[in-house]
């Protein structure tokens, strides 16, 4: 592939929208007929890594990686540079059913910027990263993500502009906001998500006291204006959040207002409140994930699995008879490599879950919705136990609307930014960007 | 390839900038940094803090000149404070500085700290930021004066029966309370029904859920707040039986004021206590019509206001706290009416009362006189309660207890019906706090007090690690009970933090050294390098009989990066060894190996058992105090302490000293010190990152 250096970027920056002649076509089709289904994209966090041997091409006999910080530890795939027939490792196997729509990616990297917790940092700005100190005096490189940046192009037409949703069922508060969200309108500015599959569910599809909500928006945003003027530059800076909240529930109560015929068809029902085995938990937040791309609610969501580190054990239902903590036994792949291979297994199984149910809903044209979806699975680790910000798993199912290959692995030259592939689905979905964060290019090889 | 992994030692991310030119040195006594501290950093120092390249060398001390190569750095000054003065460096293996000319580089290393604060003016900036939730409930219930909660949360831990009385000075010899995060259903207490609350915000990393960084808007949440304020005037509980502002609020004239100037006089009190500021003709006007044009399409008075009402409870003038501008780059006092905010957000967890809203409009608040006897008031008012449904359990961390679940089959007396026993256990030193602040104690009986509150479950614990037949869930009786075995009572040694600190089957020692280090002294390590292994087993899959716990973690000491970190915290832990996973006294390991608690504290106290510790402890009182203070200083201004807050910090501790350290002289402090009652502005650039 060919990586576009920094320095030509700079200079394709200054020189204003830089459309390349791929993107004009793409741009071209979409103002194409009616018809045409929209592209949604999508994105499934696995937290603390996997382990490597796994999930990896040819590492199965590799050996355990170690702990010593001298970076011996992290292990590189041997793949060669370039694109193969998939092979399906032990954690893989599940993708078997949708082989054909999936494409494994490795060898992307993050940069990792010292001076804050590798896990919160690998969760937070696993969609952003950002250049290292890039973003002024924060301590993390995380800007507005992915989603965010995408469903500003494309978020307008839909009710929610994304939605965000979470498995994290845990009820201590043991770990900061870093550690438990990918999804950030920027700096500092957290874009949260809902952990209830009954919240949800009300959320999207629930009725709406939309005439109520409309009566005081006005009187409370005229305050917002008021106040705004007796604050400080940093303080407005932060209270932009409040601006943006408030525009945001008022287009969307617009929004539902046009849709509420159409969502009434949708089939399904209120989840009760109850206590979920987790797989039924994750699969049923994956149903609601797929109902509000099927309806047009939105066409951007992510879905964090379960946060980083957070000792507090979690139990998967039959994969253990007890709760196991996922983040303690990650450091011990010597001990509990087996359970940690049965925990990256059943991820893959959710991801693939979630997946079919999208592969089943057809939509115009012979094509399905994953069809039109680009859903990546990923984790801010290239290892649990080695921590490694490179060589990061990553599977995309779906091609964007027939715009990215499927069915193949792909292996990337050592050092090449995870940000190339969000570059490159930001084009998929028609975004004109030139740069996203760190990005050095566009990941071409997965360009129909 | 190649990403450089997190460094563990605590000043290591300080990179030191190039020298400075060297200005005159002070004429009259000579330089320090060239005379006194520039030798030992030479002699002492340097071979790692050198040139770069060395080991630890991103802190660079052989570059120091003069004092005014100190001075520009005040972080840098505090942490040098902070390793010299608890013997952290050098590092083991190194010899020690000797006592008094350790005590000599501290004493001139505070001074510069000082004078490098003093040099700046102004004090780290507190952004502003949304309640919390705690402080949301809170406010909507002082504000519509409701004699019930409005949502039941979990965080309040401590369920009290009516035994919170501050206004008498004393706390009854015998109470009842209960535990709501792992008591009978939370839903027992008296709220409104039909209002949820939104999703608890979580905490800052060593901080308090009250900080700007981790409280932020979204849709998601400015929705929440909407249906909430809906939800709270639209609930069947909320009525003239419950709120006291009720006749006012939703009643209309019947002796001819005019609909219009009743509803005027109602939202200005009630928008000026919302608000927390004299509500102005503007804003006034645009609720008036709002509530008018509601009336006149038809809507019922009372709807009319609860619409009102509604809109008010999502107005950011209400969900945010902040303080006005000056011009960017300004700094000053907060005014009057700021200065209540943080008042009540501080020591009430809520919106002021209309006696500080009183006294800021006249301007007097800000008169230290009057400053402290507001909040002497507020000390005894019973509203501090909720600052003890939020401090002494962030403080404490005892939201880890809620999730401790030891081995069952090894503790099974840890389980009885749906409860465990920590449900008592997290009850004990919260009652301990309340008396500490409710009969005005020195916080050194929060170490080591003579006293304790007890249940029959937790006396039956103590004793031999059992629990009695019958146990109450739900309102649980507790006794004031003395306690003449040190080794028992106060924040440390009790059961809820050693089960907490603790594995399922076995103890946690560093997990125990880093709880001390962070709690009790206020010197958090940094989190371990994600890179470095757990000891075997230390998830608490094994046993503890594989070989002694010392040993394996002699492995801590191999390496210097973990030396310099695992030397300060792991003898904290260790010196509790002998409480095990779930807090029972025990003098030997299963294997019948000895338990050695022994260790050295601060460099300088030698000390064989916990008892020894706490006299340790108890004779450095100042240490203990100053790291309190800190935890109070950062609760209160709900930001993250800096070296330019040190001096502050350091004045605190000394005025509070005289009357032995006592909880309410040292909050009075902290509401008469510099940083809570200043402001500042800082210039940004247009992206707008601080």
């Amino acid at each position: 592939m060919r990586v576009t250096s920094r320095r030509a970027f700079l200079r394709g920056a200054g020189a204003g929208a830089l459309a390349l002649p791929w993107l004009e076509s793409l741009a071209a089709a979409d103002r194409g007929p009616a018809a045409r289904p929209p592209r949604r994209l999508a994105f499934y966090y696995v937290p603390i890594g996997v382990v490597r041997r796994g999930f990896f091409p040819g590492e199965r006999d590799a050996g355990l990686p170690a702990f010593n910080g001298d970076l011996s530890a992290i292990v590189e795939t041997r793949t060669e540079v370039g694109s193969h027939p998939i092979q399906l490792a032990r954690t893989l196997e599940p993708l078997e059913a949708v082989r054909e729509k999936v494409t494994l990616i490795t060898g992307l990297d993050r940069t990792f910027q010292n001076g804050t917790d590798v896990h919160a940092q690998c969760a937070s700005c696993f969609l952003s990263s950002a250049v290292p100190f890039g973003v002024p005096t924060s301590a993390w490189p995380l800007d507005r993500t992915l989603d965010h940046v995408v469903a500003d192009e494309v978020g307008d037409a839909t009710p929610f502009r994304t939605l965000e949703l979470s498995c994290n069922s845990h009820r201590d508060n043991l770990e900061s906001i870093y550690f438990d969200n990918i999804s950030w309108y920027g700096t500092g500015h957290l874009a949260p998500s809902i952990r209830d599959p009954r919240k949800a569910y009300r959320r999207l599809f629930g009725i709406q006291e939309v005439r109520e909500y409309r009566n005081i928006t006005d009187i409370v945003l005229e305050d917002a204006r008021s106040l705004r003027r007796e604050l400080g530059t940093g303080d407005r800076h932060k209270f932009a959040e409040f601006f943006d909240s408030v525009r945001a529930i008022e287009e969307r109560m617009d929004k539902l207002e046009r849709m509420k015929a159409e969502l009434s068809r949708v089939s399904i029902s209120e989840p009760a409140e109850a206590y979920l085995p987790r797989g039924d938990y994750i699969r049923l937040m994956g149903d609601l994930m797929v109902a509000a791309l099927q309806t047009g609610l939105t066409r951007v969501a992510t879905f964090m699995v379960g946060p980083e580190r957070w000792n507090t054990p979690f139990m998967f239902e039959g994969l253990f008879d007890k709760p196991v903590s996922h983040h303690l036994m990650s450091h011990e792949q010597a001990e509990f490599g087996d359970q940690l291979l049965q925990i990256d297994r059943f991820h893959m199984e959710q991801f693939v879950y979630i997946a079919r149910k999208m592969d089943a809903i057809e939509e115009a044209g012979g094509t399905t919705l994953l069809d039109n979806t680009v859903f990546t699975y990923g984790s801010g680790l290239g290892d649990g136990a080695t921590h490694q910000y490179t060589d990061l798993p990553i599977v995309v199912a779906g091609s964007g609307g027939g715009r990215l290959i499927s069915g193949r692995h792909l292996h990337c030259p050592d050092g090449t930014p995870l940000a190339n592939l969000w570059l490159t689905q930001a084009r998929v979905m028609g975004v004109g960007l030139e740069r996203f964060a760190d990005s050095t290019g566009l990941v071409t090889q997965v360009l129909a | 390839m190649g990403n450089p992994l997190p460094n563990c030692t605590r000043v290591g991310f300080l990179a030191v900038a190039a020298v400075c030119v060297a200005p005159a040195a002070e004429a009259a006594s000579g330089d320090v940094v060239a005379e006194l501290l520039g030798p030992v950093f030479r002699q002492r120092c340097v071979q790692c803090h050198g040139e770069a390249g060395s080991p630890a060398g991103e802190v660079d001390l052989a570059a120091l000149r003069s004092s005014a190569d100190l001075l520009g750095k005040p972080n840098l000054i505090r942490d040098l404070v902070s390793v010299l003065d608890a013997g952290v460096m050098p590092p083991p293996g190194a010899p020690a500085l000797q006592g008094e000319q350790r005590d000599a580089l501290v004493a001139e290393l505070r001074r510069l700290l000082h004078a490098a604060a003093a040099s700046r003016k102004n004090l780290p900036r507190t952004p502003m930021r949304r309640m919390n939730r705690f402080q949301y409930g809170n406010a909507v219930q002082d504000l519509l004066e409701l004699s019930v909660d409005v949502f039941a949360l979990p965080e309040r831990m401590l369920r009290d029966y009516d035994y919170f009385r501050p206004e008498t000075g004393k706390m009854p010899d015998s109470l009842k309370a209960g535990s709501r995060p792992l008591g009978k259903s939370q839903l027992i207490d008296k709220r409104l029904a039909g209002v949820a609350p939104f999703p608890q915000d979580l905490r800052a990393e060593h901080g308090y859920d009250n900080r700007g960084d981790h409280l932020t808007m979204s849709p998601l949440l400015l929705e929440a707040f909407l249906k909430l304020g809906r939800s709270i005037v639209d609930s069947v509980d909320f009525s003239q039986v419950t709120s006291g502002a009720w006749e006012r609020l939703f009643v209309p004239d019947s002796a001819g004021q005019g609909t219009e100037s009743r509803i005027r006089a109602a939202l200005r009190r009630f928008l000026s206590r919302a608000f927390r500021r004299p509500a102005s003709e503007d804003l006034l006007d645009r609720y008036v019509a709002h509530a008018m044009a509601r009336i006149e399409s038809g809507e019922p008075y009372a709807d009319a206001m609860k619409g009102v009402i509604s809109a008010a409870l999502a107005s950011p003038r209400f969900l945010y706290l902040y303080e006005s501008a000056g011009p960017d780059g300004s700094a000053g006092r907060i005014d009057d009416f700021e200065l209540a905010s943080r008042l009540s957000f501080f020591l009430w967890g809520s919106i002021p009362d209309e006696e500080l809203l009183d006294l800021a409009g006249q301007g007097r608040l800000l008169d230290p006189a009057v400053l402290r006897g507001q909040v002497e008031r507020m000390m005894r008012d019973a509203r501090v309660k909720r600052f003890c449904d939020s401090f002494p359990s962030q403080w404490l961390q005892l939201e880890r207890i809620v999730s401790s679940v030891p081995d069952p089959d090894r503790f099974p007396a840890f389980y009885f019906a749906k409860f465990r026993s920590s449900m008592h256990m997290m009850l004990e030193p919260l009652l301990l706090f309340e008396t500490v602040l409710v009969e005005d104690r020195p916080i050194l009986d929060l170490v080591d007090p003579g006293f304790s509150y007890r249940s029959d479950l937790l006396e039956s614990w103590y004793r031999d690690g059992t629990r009695p037949q019958k146990v109450p869930p739900v309102a649980i009786p507790f006794r004031r009970v003395p306690v003449t075995d040190r080794r028992q009572g106060g924040v440390i040694t009790n059961a809820a933090v050693m089960t907490m600190t603790s594995g399922p089957a076995r103890t946690n020692p560093i997990t125990r050294g880093a709880w001390i280090a962070g709690v009790i002294f206020n010197d958090p390590p940094d989190p371990p390098p994600a890179d470095v292994p757990l000891l075997p087993q230390e998830d608490g899959a094994g046993s503890e009989e594989d070989a002694t716990l010392r040993e394996r973690f002699a492995l801590h000491r191999t390496e210097a990066a973990c030396a310099s970190c695992h030397a300060q915290i792991d003898p904290l832990g260790f010196a509790l060894e002998n409480y095990g996973p779930t807090g029972v006294w025990r003098d030997a390991y299963d294997s019948g190996q000895a338990v050695d608690p022994a260790g050295v504290l601060f460099g300088s106290y030698e000390f064989r058992d916990i008892v020894e510790f706490k006299d340790a402890v108890l004779a450095e009182k100042e240490r203990f105090a100053r790291a309190f203070a800190g935890h109070l200083l950062e609760f209160a201004l709900a930001r993250d302490l800096e070296a330019a807050d040190e001096p502050a910090l350091d004045r605190i501790v000394d005025r509070s000293a005289g009357g032995g350290y006592r909880i309410r002289e040292m909050m009075v402090q902290v509401a008469l010190s510099e940083p809570f009652l200043s402001k500042y502005s800082p210039v940004l650039s247009e992206k707008g990152s601080l």
